[in-house]
């Protein structure tokens, strides 16, 4: 997977290790603006209300 | 027959190779994801709490005329001081427990299930909560709060100390009835002047809430230079 988007990217190794790193920090960007902050209401880690169950604290 | 020129790797070999480096991306997600959980979401909560607090002091600068009573509290509603938590530990107080308000590194009082009484009323209970960890961990040494200790929660003209009477380190998420106006279950059956703070425990997870009560001491009227009380200095 890795070795076919290195073979797809132009230029030489220099400009590919570039490539590279800015695509793994777009992919960080997306993960940490996007998709964390809306996984992390559905996984059970950070509830801190009492409640009656009827999911108060969504 | 590319794959095979670059080491004679069969199709099995391929589908294997590119299977482990899927485990090993979501691996690295994952540990993004504690990264995100703990450390960003406290950067982005602080950030917030901090700016919502100075709009709330400025606020109080602008109308000195206002009573805290008559305040909007869209903004918040003062600042609840816990020595036992750190000094100058300080921590904005608004409306609500939604995920959305908490989330803005603040401790809401309750609206739901229990109304929260405010500190100014008669008689009644505060009740409040805050994250544990991440988007801001208000809440993350509530553990240190001990029998006697002092809560002071600061509104725009009076000091409310609360004095730290029970601590209940385990119960039911359900458990509703440790915000009721009168806390039976830390042993008062009387109509009073309590605080209570509710979060998560065990750290990092949310099986159970842990709960600290306290019950009012004396209020006190802020002075033109806010002079801190005794108790926060």
């Amino acid at each position: 997977m890795y070795g076919w988007i290195w073979r797809h990217l132009p230029g030489n190794a220099w400009a590919r290790a570039v490539i590279s790193l800015v695509l793994a920090l777009a992919v960080v960007y997306l993960l940490f603006q996007y998709v964390f902050p809306w996984a992390e209401p559905l996984l059970p880690f950070n509830d801190v209300t009492v409640d009656n169950g009827m999911a108060a604290v969504r | 027959m590319t794959s095979e020129k670059r080491g004679g790797r069969g199709p099995i070999a391929a589908t294997i190779s590119v299977i482990g480096e899927i485990l090993i991306t979501l691996g690295l997600i994952l540990a993004l994801f504690v990264v995100y959980s703990l450390w960003w979401t406290n950067v982005i909560a602080d950030r917030h709490e901090k700016k919502a607090g100075q709009t709330v002091r400025q606020q109080w600068a602008q109308h000195p005329q206002i009573p805290a009573k008559g305040l909007d509290t869209k903004d918040g509603i003062g600042f609840l001081h816990v020595p036992a938590m750190g000094k100058n530990y300080e921590v904005l107080v608004k409306k609500g427990t939604s995920t959305k308000v908490l989330n803005e590194g603040v401790a809401g009082y309750y609206t739901k299930p229990v109304a929260s009484a405010m500190p100014w009323d008669p008689t009644g209970n505060f009740t409040m909560a805050a994250h544990r960890d991440g988007h801001g961990a208000k809440f993350h040494n509530i553990d240190k709060i001990h029998l006697g200790d002092a809560i002071v929660f600061e509104s725009k003209d009076t000091w409310y100390v609360y004095k730290v009477y029970k601590v209940l380190d385990q119960t039911s998420k359900y458990n509703v009835h440790v915000t009721d106006q009168v806390p039976k279950e830390s042993g008062k059956n009387q109509p009073g002047r309590y605080i209570t703070l509710t979060t998560c425990t065990p750290v990092y997870t949310s099986r159970y809430r842990y709960i600290v009560w306290g019950e009012l001491v004396r209020a006190q009227k802020v002075d033109a230079q806010r002079t801190l009380p005794p108790e926060l200095r």
